[in-house]
C-alpha cells in the first residue's frame, strides 16, 4: 500500500510536466466558455446568414439550448480528447520500458494501475467540474430563466460515465502494445454501446446513456434514478475493467 | 563461499526458438561474475527470469536462498538491475528520478543516499532534466538507481556496450570497486571486460553454459599455451612452422605446446639451430578469453 501515493505522485508529475493535464484543461474550458456564447449568438449568426430569406422566426435562445451544447460537445469531443490524451498512458510505460526500473525496485504491479486510474479519475473530475462550474456561470449571466431546473442531478451521470469510460481507456491502453491500438479498443467499445442504444428497452442499462439523457434529466423530464442501473452497471464494469488491467499486466513480461 | 543465484534446469522458449535449455549455474556471493555469449545466446532472457520479469517454462531461480517466482517483486527487494538501455521519466530530473525509487525501495536517509549516487557516479543534482542527457549519462544514472537501495546482486545487461573507451573503463573501474561488496553479474560480448574485472566467467552457447568457472581455471581447462615467433622472411617462417606443425601467418610462427615452458623452448631453441633457423623475436603468448570462448562453443 506503502507504494501507491508513491507511484500516485508519479502520476500527478508526469500529466503536469507532459502538459496533458494543462491541455485537457484547456479543451474543457473552451467547451464551458463557448457553450453558453454559441447558444447566445446562434440566432444572430442564423440572422446574419440567411437575413429576412428564412422563413421561421428563430425562438429565443434559452438556458436550455447552453446546456445542450454544453453535453454535446463533451459527449461528441470531449471524451474522445480525452481517450486520445490518455490511450497511451499504460502502452508507452510498456513499450519504453519505464517500469522495469521500478519493478525491479519491487514496485508491485497493481499500484501502477491503480495510480493511474485514480489520477485520470482527479483529472477527469476537475476538468468537468470546472467546465461544468463555468458553464452554469455564464448559462445564468446570459439566460436567467427556470427552465434547467435540475442542473446538478443531470451533471451527476457524466461524472460517473468518466468512471467507466477512463476504466475502459486503461484497460485498452493495458492491453495494447502502442497509443492506437487503445484508442482503437476504447471507439469499439464506444460503437458497440451506441450499437446497443438502439434497443429502447436496454438504454436504462447502458453506460452510455449516461452521456446522452443529461438534457432530459435538466429539464426534469427524466428522473436520475430511472439511470440507476446503467449507473450500477457502469460502476461495476469500471471496477471489473480496472481488475482486469491488473490481471493482464500481472501476466504481461516487460522489456 | 555461499551461492547468492542459483539456476537449476531452466528452460525458456519464444514460440519454436529454444533459447535456455536445462540452463544451471551458480554464482558465488562476492564474486564479479562476467556471463558471456554471442548476440541472441540468451544472456538478456536469463537475466530477465533472474528478475521475475519474464516466466520460465520450466527450472528454479533462487536468489539468496528465495524462490523467484514471475510477477512477484520479493527477491528484488536485494537485487539491483541496469539494462541495456535504461529507460527513465524523461521529464524528471535525476535526483528526482532516484527520489522515486528510492521511496518505492524505502532507501533510510534517502536525501544523503540520493547525493552520493549522484556524487558516485559523476551527475550534478542540478535541475536539468533528463531528457537532455548523452546515452553515457543515461548510463550513468542506470548504475545510481541500480546501487541506490544497497543491492546484495547487481545484475548489469551489457553495460559496456554503449560507452566510449573512457566512458567503459571508468565504469569498469566502478564495478571492481564493489568487489566483496556486491555480487556482480553482467553480460557482455566484450571479452576483454570480462577479463578485466571478472573473477568468474560463465559461457553461455546452445541455450546452456557450456563452461562456468574462475577464470584462473578455464585458462587452465581450455587455454592452449603458445609461443610465437616471428621470422625476417616467409621462407623461414614456412620452413619452422613445417619443422613444429606450428601454423603460419606471414613471417610469424604460433606453437601450441604442453607441459613446462623452459624445457621446451630449450628443445625448440635446439631444433632451430640445427635447423640453421634464427627467429627475430619470440614471445610467450597467453591464452586471451576470446580463444577460451571459441574452444568453448567448439566443442
Amino acid at each position: 500500500m506503502r507504494d501507491l501515493p508513491v507511484f500516485f505522485k508519479k502520476e500527478l508529475l508526469e500529466t503536469w510536466r507532459t502538459y496533458r493535464f494543462l491541455i485537457l484543461a484547456v479543451v474543457f474550458l473552451v467547451f464551458a466558455l463557448m457553450s453558453p456564447l454559441i447558444a447566445k449568438l446562434t440566432p444572430e449568426i442564423m440572422k446574419m446568414s440567411f437575413g429576412k430569406t428564412i422563413g421561421i422566426k428563430i425562438p429565443a435562445p434559452t438556458s436550455v439550448d447552453s446546456w445542450t451544447q454544453f453535453y454535446k460537445n463533451i459527449a461528441q469531443m470531449g471524451i474522445y480528447v480525452v481517450a486520445i490524451m490518455f490511450g497511451g498512458t499504460m502502452s508507452q510505460e510498456m513499450s519504453k520500458g519505464t517500469l522495469v526500473n521500478l519493478v525491479t525496485k519491487g514496485l508491485p504491479r497493481w499500484t501502477v494501475i491503480g495510480a493511474k486510474y485514480l489520477v485520470l479519475l482527479c483529472q477527469w473530475l476537475v476538468v468537468t467540474t470546472g467546465a461544468f462550474l463555468v458553464t452554469w456561470g455564464y448559462t445564468a449571466y446570459y439566460f436567467p430563466d427556470s427552465k434547467s431546473p435540475d442542473v446538478f442531478a443531470a451533471f451527476v451521470p457524466l461524472l460517473i460515465f468518466g468512471v467507466f469510460f477512463l476504466a475502459v481507456i486503461l484497460f485498452g491502453s493495458t492491453m495494447a502494445r502502442n497509443n492506437y491500438g487503445g484508442l482503437l479498443f476504447t471507439i469499439l467499445i464506444m460503437a458497440v454501446l451506441y450499437m446497443i442504444n438502439l434497443f429502447k428497452q436496454a438504454q436504462n442499462y447502458n453506460p452510455v446513456s449516461l452521456i446522452g439523457d443529461n438534457m432530459a434529466i435538466l429539464q426534469d423530464t427524466k428522473d436520475l434514478a430511472k439511470l440507476a442501473p446503467a449507473i450500477t452497471i457502469a460502476v461495476v464494469a469500471a471496477l471489473v475493467l480496472v481488475a482486469g488491467s491488473v490481471a493482464v499486466l500481472n501476466k504481461k513480461s516487460l522489456k | 563461499m555461499s551461492d547468492i543465484l542459483t539456476l537449476e534446469h531452466v528452460q525458456k522458449s519464444f514460440g519454436t526458438k529454444h533459447v535456455l535449455q536445462d540452463l544451471s549455474f551458480s554464482i558465488p556471493r562476492g564474486s564479479i561474475f562476467g556471463f558471456v555469449g554471442e548476440n541472441g545466446a540468451g544472456k538478456t532472457t536469463t537475466m530477465r527470469l533472474i528478475l521475475g520479469l519474464g516466466k520460465a517454462d520450466a527450472g528454479t531461480i533462487l536468489v539468496n536462498g528465495d524462490k523467484v517466482r514471475f510477477g512477484e517483486t520479493k527477491t528484488n527487494r536485494i537485487t539491483g538491475y541496469l539494462p541495456d538501455v535504461p529507460a527513465f521519466y524523461d521529464y524528471m530530473t535525476p535526483a528526482e528520478y532516484l527520489r522515486l525509487c528510492a521511496d518505492i525501495a524505502a532507501v533510510p536517509n534517502a536525501n544523503e543516499k540520493i547525493d552520493q549516487m549522484l556524487q558516485l557516479v559523476g551527475l550534478k543534482n542540478d535541475k536539468h532534466r533528463i531528457h537532455g542527457f548523452s546515452r553515457g549519462m543515461r548510463q550513468r544514472l542506470g548504475i545510481a538507481q541500480a546501487l541506490l537501495n544497497d543491492p546484495q546482486l547487481l545484475i548489469c545487461d551489457e553495460p559496456t556496450s554503449a560507452l566510449d573507451p573512457a566512458g567503459r573503463a571508468e565504469f569498469l573501474d566502478l564495478l571492481y570497486s564493489l568487489k566483496d561488496k556486491v555480487t556482480v553479474l553482467f553480460s557482455t560480448h566484450i571479452l576483454s571486460d570480462v577479463e578485466r574485472i571478472s573473477d568468474w566467467v560463465g559461457i553461455l552457447h546452445d541455450g546452456r553454459v557450456q563452461a562456468c568457472d574462475t577464470l584462473a581455471n578455464l585458462h587452465a581447462s581450455y587455454g592452449h599455451r603458445q609461443v610465437v615467433m616471428t621470422f625476417a622472411t616467409t621462407a623461414e617462417a614456412q620452413k619452422c612452422a613445417e619443422l613444429f606443425q606450428g601454423t603460419q601467418h606471414e613471417e610469424a610462427v604460433t606453437l601450441t605446446y604442453h607441459g613446462e615452458y623452459a624445457p621446451m623452448m630449450k628443445s625448440t631453441l635446439q631444433k632451430l639451430l640445427a635447423a640453421n633457423l634464427t627467429p627475430v623475436s619470440l614471445r610467450k603468448a597467453d591464452p586471451t578469453l576470446d580463444q577460451i570462448f571459441m574452444e568453448v562453443i567448439k566443442k
